[in-house]
């Protein structure tokens, strides 16, 4: 019988479901989304694809096997503000952690007006007031050793004082609670035995990392956040289970893989941010199919670009997150956004009489000036319209109708302020903002030792794969790839029904080289079996999980670690390193940290440090496969011309006839040669003049430069 | 030419003795060639894609530093800075980071263009070492990196940075020598010399350098932060010239510069001719000193032309001092943050019409061999905070640039403990709280400052988590926590500040050595009515029972719960025990409130009470005049309270009589919220433009006097100021008061000011109309 592997992202305005069957074929279906009632939306995606497998629900849902889930409910709460009242339990004298955050304002040091200009920050408005918080006696010190011991009548006046102003949930964070967790644990058993059924979140069992105000932040986060998300999730499973889905559901998390649902609804936190992440997963697993190791994603939309990285075939990883100005530890997948996308305004500085794009944006309301919403300043999408990038009569597959007079309008009043003629101009726009791109590129590929040109770009996202032919070239780039045509618009769901079981379990255990064998073995041993009893829950049998260790190591004294990854330990074997291994340690630092930092940087003689232990406890539950289409015998893409405009190349400094392609009759093996524009239901794809782009087996279209 | 140097030395501001103040034209050996060429047409699109890669090339500069670098001083407060100049020396960008260090990079390059270009010379693959605040340093700990980079066998311009070191000698561990009375006593003095040569390091120079810190394997680390940074920087701008040509990039240069020119004169031309000063105190300039000394700053505004003095400033004296250049690097960074915020520091063009005209000899522009490795802490910041408030008078007067205002920050006269022994591993450590970074940040002319917001003068910087402190140091913190009262009144109020509060952990005793100042006497003064924030405030509680606390899980909430003799401590106090029972606690400065606090909606007042705990119930009384019911505001008592508190305030004696009168003329100027320039045309010539209060419009004289000789001026004790401020007596002789210009008709607040008895009312605001 077949069967299916699903995934399904919900986003604002719809909700997106990708089917894998068991033969490799895909199959996606979009509805829209109906907050605030989620779950509808998504059953009714799921009902479009069981019609079209001619299924009835219960059946399809029988024949799912792995159902997996990208929500947005918890990065929704935060953006709204709609999280629960949070009652904040902390160590006596240090109820100000949150308010105090690292002693400075909040802000994003690639926002530039911010960071020059005092007056346009401020501090975020606090997700814990400070009447809602409780310092409790009790202290530990930083060898773990309880130096005060915890006062419970002071925890249970806390929560009762607590309680009674009305708190929702509880977070519980105390100074060095990783090194000695009982106190919280106790506090939370305090808790429920006071409010049986609250929410509580215990940073010991969210993120028991060295530093208090990451740690703690976490925690409140995930009290804030924790009601609503899983009640939604809870209440989704019920329906799920109701119609006939007989397995775990599992949800994705923004380190890369999927968690199980209890563990999402004890720690909701983890779904922040998780679908950019499912962009991310989706390309890795592309990535293996068609053997393409080093990849630079992009995903371009309205208002902002953000890039990832997969190096060797493991996405870039970031240990701190940052959300509504909060800095918070978790383990994720490492996304870097600025604010440059299709919305992104240029203005003319009249005094200097230059033109700056961004990075404040249009956003979809009242969106580009095409949109003819009343915005009257030109933005890159208008750009975009005046050089014939997009056809305004075809723009996401005609979905929107666009005003190509008010584009030119926007980018003509530019031009007279700067003196360049209209086509002049927009494509000084679109240069600027294809030069940022790349700059926020290469800090995120340089900045961690990586050469951009070792990769390929992978573009996706309604705007990006306009621009990515030529940000892609300024970094060198050999290759981009915009990714399987027949679900691009569906790529985070994609993702989702790609994605690995993933859990990461990390302990912080400081010590100095020379390093003790004997403990560090037995901190992976702990790890190792943290991994598998969590793995076990959710009904994973241990000959199936993949676990891969790695340590945070720094010269000592100094702030800066450096993620070092411990060779795979056989399948069956313990995880435990023998003395040749632990020496061999020191060596991986070194290469590590010189890859990042530079030949000669490191000074060796300086004694090391070893901060943070973690295994990723990984399991793919089947192995995937997608069907590939035959090469036809074609040898022109001429009949996939549906006619042909007037675009403007910058780099020939002029306007030419050029032909336009609908992407929907290019199949496998065809060429076609730049200057040329492909449409497709979901985005233009812009091939500029010295590149070729080509058409392969899985339907993904790579643009090549021609030197 | 070869002589350069020697024509040099013998003047009074040779780098020798007086600092070096760059000529007009500098005197540069003709071996150096300079590339000059610009290209005729630079069109918008490359500019600013040109503009931008700049900007990101010394980001990229900074973040290869931070990365690499791994002393927690120059992390957690991001001591450290990178920039890019033209081939002579100016200002193409300025980093984000520690905002004083760029302000003497330009000093730096112009000096090395002046002395090194002959011998030994300046070629590709060179890189200078220096640290000599008399040719360009806040102090000796902070040694820049400087890198030519040349297009061909021509100068193209220069990327240089600073990074604070460690310790790099002298006689106190951390180079913060707070008891030396001179140069000779502190960290290791570099007048500019080529550590790289030919792009490898020197050795010989290296190990001269690491020879006399206590710290050389950290040391040794950062350089090689430092060293990275500058070839990252210097690649990344070699690659703009092959891509783009040099003359292209460098006419992109001149235009960032003559667009900064052109942004500041506009600016300029907005506002009107005036001076503007400020008056603050520096205590105890050694150990056992008792005196305050003050520091004067002037600004004075002649068409577009900006001239800074610090004309009756005392001598210099003790090591409370700093150079010329760490004197003008501080007030760059006002000019910076007030005045070229939206050209993102590029100052290079305004500082073509800035003139700084120093008294040499003074505590902040001292003479050779004056002690000066604590200037950061104490002489720059005195030079600093001050600026705000003269920058902020003058554009007060401009609608458009009035929200650019920024009242005095928190940390203003750092707090220093110092202090070393045997940490928790055994091993020996020596270091600075970096805690009072956490500062705050002063009111806006139309927002509340921001509560340990950091210190104004490095917009990025990380307060280090107390975990953090605790793995590194033998402490255990009580507590940190941000203090109600500590930000300044005000219609808009400045940030909070906070306190930490420690013993020693894991180790038998610390020896400590206080260095602070501003303890007495408030230098987070406000603005415009603004109330001053909390001094800073060392308690030290010996001998208390903590002990028994902890053992009976009673933790304290503040260090008044502990018991114990509370002994008072000097501001540079040296070699004194922490044991395991002494309770050691720093409240550092808030930051300044802006206008009068009786213009803040009482509402407001009842939040900051309520919610906030940002205001006492007694300092919303007293200082806002908001009455409260438990946590409700009593809105009819509030106002009848204020307004009976405006009659009082309006009735204290004159130092002139005038007539109270209304002037009926037009309204010329606003100049502050509360002061006004009107013309009365009961008065003929000079006399026709006078002061008045800006509600009410009460004649407050003609404008060539001091307004506040006619305002209602009530003297108080210092405390009065602000509810942190305690007795002067136990750090100074001298005695401080408090006074407040009232308006004598309608009671609007309109000058507070902090004064010595003996001080004359301060003539802050002087108009050209």
């Amino acid at each position: 019988m077949e069967h299916y592997q699903v995934g399904v992202d919900i986003g604002g305005t719809f909700t997106d479901c990708v089917v894998i069957t068991s033969k490799g074929e895909l199959l996606a279906a979009k509805s829209p989304s109906t907050p605030p009632a989620f779950a509808n939306g998504m059953l009714n995606a799921m009902g479009l694809v069981a019609e079209r497998l001619g299924l009835d629900f219960e059946e399809f849902c029988k024949r799912i096997k792995l159902l997996t889930h990208g929500t947005t409910v918890g990065t929704n709460t935060l953006i709204q503000r709609r999280g629960s009242k949070v009652g904040l339990i902390t160590t006596k004298g240090h109820e100000d952690i949150i308010h105090i955050m690292r002693g400075s304002r909040g802000i994003d040091s690639r926002n530039l007006n911010q960071l020059v200009h005092f007056p346009e920050s401020q501090k975020p408005v606090p997700i814990v007031p400070k009447r809602y918080i409780r310092g409790v006696s009790e202290r530990v010190d930083c060898n773990g050793d309880v130096v005060v011991e915890l006062n419970e009548s002071e925890v249970l006046a806390s929560v009762d004082e607590l309680l009674a102003m009305g708190v929702e949930a509880f977070a519980v964070c105390l100074l060095w609670s990783f090194k000695y967790p009982h106190h919280e644990l106790r506090i939370a058993e305090l808790i429920r035995q006071r409010a049986p059924g609250i929410f509580v979140s215990c940073s010991v069992e969210l993120a028991p990392k060295w530093g208090e105000y990451e740690r703690l932040t976490a925690t409140v986060l995930n009290a804030y956040i924790g009601p609503v998300t899983s009640n939604y999730l809870k209440q989704l499973d019920q329906r799920l289970k109701l119609a006939g889905y007989r397995h775990p559901l599992q949800i994705t998390s923004c380190g890369g893989g999927s968690i199980s649902v209890d563990r999402a609804i004890q720690a909701p936190l983890l779904t922040l941010d998780s679908g950019p992440v499912s962009g991310v997963t989706a390309s890795k697993f592309l990535g293996q199919l068609i053997g393409c190791e080093n990849i630079i994603t992009t995903d371009m939309g309205g208002t902002s670009f953000d890039v990832g990285i997969i190096y060797k075939g493991r996405p870039a990883y970031n240990s701190i997150a940052n959300v509504a100005q909060y800095e918070y530890f978790i383990p994720k997948v490492d996304i870097q956004a600025i604010g440059s996308g299709g919305g992104s305004l240029a203005r003319v500085d009249l005094l200097t009489r230059t033109l700056r794009v961004g990075p404040d944006s249009a956003g979809a309301d009242p969106g580009p000036a095409c949109y003819g919403k009343g915005n009257l300043t030109p933005t890159v999408t208008d750009a975009d319209v005046v050089l014939g990038y997009i056809d305004p009569d075809n723009f996401l597959g005609g979905r929107i109708k666009l005003d190509r007079a008010k584009s030119f309008e926007a980018v003509e009043r530019v031009a007279k302020e700067i003196g360049l003629s209209v086509l002049e101009t927009a494509a000084g726009i679109a240069k600027i903002a294809e030069f940022k791109m790349a700059d926020i590129i290469r800090k995120t590929t340089v900045e961690k030792g990586f050469d951009p040109r070792d990769f390929t770009v992978f573009a996706f996202g309604g705007a990006g794969p306009v621009h990515a032919g030529v940000f892609s070239r300024e970094l060198g780039v050999q290759r981009v790839l915009i990714p399987l045509n027949r679900i691009a618009s569906t790529w985070c769901a994609f993702g989702a029904a790609t994605a690995d079981m993933l859990h990461v379990h990390e302990q912080v255990d400081i010590q100095s080289s020379p390093f003790n064998l004997a403990h560090v073995n037995k901190i992976l041993m702990q790890l190792a079996n943290h991994a598998t009893s969590q793995m076990k829950q959710d009904g994973v049998i241990s000959s199936k999980v993949h676990l891969s260790f790695s340590i945070d190591i720094r010269h000592r004294g100094q702030i800066n670690e450096v993620e070092v990854e411990l060779p795979a330990f056989g399948a069956r074997a313990k995880p435990q390193l023998t003395k040749a291994g632990l020496d061999n340690l020191n060596q991986l630092f070194y290469e590590r940290y010189e890859a990042i930092y530079g030949k000669g940087s490191s000074y060796g003689n300086a004694r090391l440090e070893m901060v943070t232990f973690r295994v990723r406890a990984r399991s793919a539950t089947q192995e995937l496969e997608l069907k590939r289409s035959p090469k036809k015998r074609q040898t022109s893409a001429s009949a996939a011309i549906s006619g042909h405009r007037q675009v403007y190349w910058s780099d020939l400094s002029k306007s030419m006839r050029t032909p336009i392609y609908n992407g929907a009759l290019l199949s496998n093996g065809l060429l076609v040669d730049g200057p040329a524009i492909i449409e497709t239901t979901d985005t233009n794809i812009v091939v500029q003049p010295k590149q070729q782009l080509r058409v392969d087996a899985l339907g993904n279209f790579e643009l090549h430069f021609v030197s | 030419m070869s002589k350069t140097s020697e024509t040099h030395y013998g003047n009074s501001f040779d780098a020798i003795k007086g600092g070096y103040i760059p000529p007009d034209k500098l005197r540069i050996s003709p071996k150096l060639k300079l590339h000059k060429d610009i290209s005729s047409k630079l069109d918008p699109i490359t500019y600013e894609v040109i503009r931008h890669s700049l900007w990101n090339i010394n980001e990229e500069h900074g973040a290869t530093i931070q990365r690499l670098s791994g002393s927690p001083v120059a992390m957690y407060a991001l001591d450290l800075n990178p920039s890019i100049l033209t081939e002579e020396g100016e200002f193409v960008f300025f980093g984000p980071y520690m905002q004083y260090m760029s302000g003497v990079a330009d000093t730096q390059v112009k000096w090395i263009l002046e002395n090194r270009s002959d011998n030994p010379g300046i070629r590709d693959g060179d890189m200078f070492l220096a640290n000599d605040p008399w040719v360009g340093a806040a102090h000796q700990q902070d040694v820049m990196l400087i890198c030519p980079v040349f297009h061909e066998d021509q100068l193209f311009c220069w990327v240089t940075n600073c990074l604070h070191q460690y310790d790099i000698g002298g006689i106190t561990p951390s180079s913060f020598c707070m008891s030396a009375e001179s140069a000779y006593e502190e960290g290791l003095l570099v007048p500019p010399v080529k550590i790289i040569e030919n792009g490898e390091i020197r050795r010989d120079i290296e190990e001269l350098y690491l020879r006399s810190s206590r710290k050389p394997e950290a040391v040794a680390l950062d350089f090689r932060a430092q060293l990275a940074g500058n070839n990252t920087a210097k690649a990344r701008v070699e690659a703009l010239l092959k891509r783009y040509g040099a003359s292209t990039v460098k006419s992109v240069m001149r235009k960032i510069l003559t667009d900064g020119e052109q942004s500041f004169l506009e600016k300029m031309s907005r506002l009107p001719d005036g001076v503007w000063r400020d008056r603050s105190y520096i205590e105890c300039c050694r150990p056992g000193d008792r005196r305050s000394h003050k520091v004067m700053i002037s600004l004075e505004k002649k068409g577009h032309k900006l001239i800074f003095r610090n004309e009756g400033t005392v001598d210099q004296d003790g090591a409370m001092n700093s150079t010329y250049s760490g004197w003008r690097g501080s007030i760059m960074v006002a000019l910076n943050q007030l005045l070229c915020w939206d050209q993102y520091f590029a100052i290079g063009g305004a500082l073509r019409h800035v003139r700084f005209e120093p008294t040499i000899g003074s505590m902040n522009c001292a003479n050779f061999p004056a002690s000066v490795s604590t200037a950061p802490l104490q002489a720059m910041e005195i030079s600093l905070y001050p600026t705000y408030n003269v920058l902020g008078k003058m554009i007060y007067g401009d609608s458009q640039m009035r929200k650019d205002i920024m009242c005095i920050g928190g940390t203003s006269q750092w707090p220093a403990t110092i202090f070393r022994g045997t940490d928790q591993w055994g091993d020996p450590f020596g270091y600075v709280l970096v805690d009072p970074i956490g500062g705050a940040i002063g009111a806006f002319a139309n927002a509340d400052g921001i509560s340990t917001g950091g210190q104004s003068r490095t917009p990025i910087c990380k307060l280090p988590n107390i975990e953090h402190t605790e793995q590194t140091f033998p402490l255990l913190f009580l507590y940190r926590k941000e203090v109600v009262d500590s930000g300044g009144a005000g219609h808009f109020r400045g940030g909070l500040s906070a306190e930490s509060c420690f013993i020693p952990h894991g180790t038998n005793s610390i020896t400590h050595d206080t260095l602070s100042s501003g303890n007495a006497i408030p230098t987070s003064t406000g603005l415009m009515g603004g109330y001053p924030a909390t001094v800073n405030v060392y308690k030290f509680h010996k001998d208390s029972n903590i002990k028994t606390l902890m053992q009976t899980s009673q933790m304290p909430s503040d260090i008044s719960e502990v018991g114990g003799r509370e002994e008072v401590l000097a501001l540079r106090q040296q070699n004194f025990l922490q044991n395991p029972s002494d309770v050691y606690s720093v409240l550092w400065t808030g930051g300044g409130g802006f206008g009068d606090p009786f213009e803040r909606d009482p509402e407001l007042v009842r939040l900051d009470v309520v919610e906030n705990m940002a205001v006492s119930h007694e300092a919303a009384k007293e200082i806002y005049g908001v009455i409260l019911n438990g946590e409700r505001l009593d809105v009819r008592a509030t106002e009848i309270y204020r307004k009976n508190l405006k009659k009082t305030r309006s009735t204290h004696p004159r130092t002139i009589d005038l007539p109270l009168r209304a002037l009926k003329g037009k309204l010329l100027r606003e100049v502050t919220p509360s002061l006004a320039v009107r013309s009365d045309p009961d008065n003929k010539g000079h006399a026709s433009k006078r002061w008045c209060c800006m509600s009410c419009a009460t004649d407050l004289g003609p404008l060539s006097s001091n307004y506040k000789d006619a305002c209602s001026t009530l003297t108080a004790p210092i405390t009065a100021a602000n509810p942190h401020v305690g007795d002067y007596r136990r750090y100074i002789d001298d005695e401080p008061l408090f006074r407040q210009y009232f308006c004598p008709t309608c009671g609007s607040l309109i000058e507070n000011e902090v004064a010595r008895v003996g001080d004359d009312s301060l003539r802050d605001i002087e108009l050209k109309l």
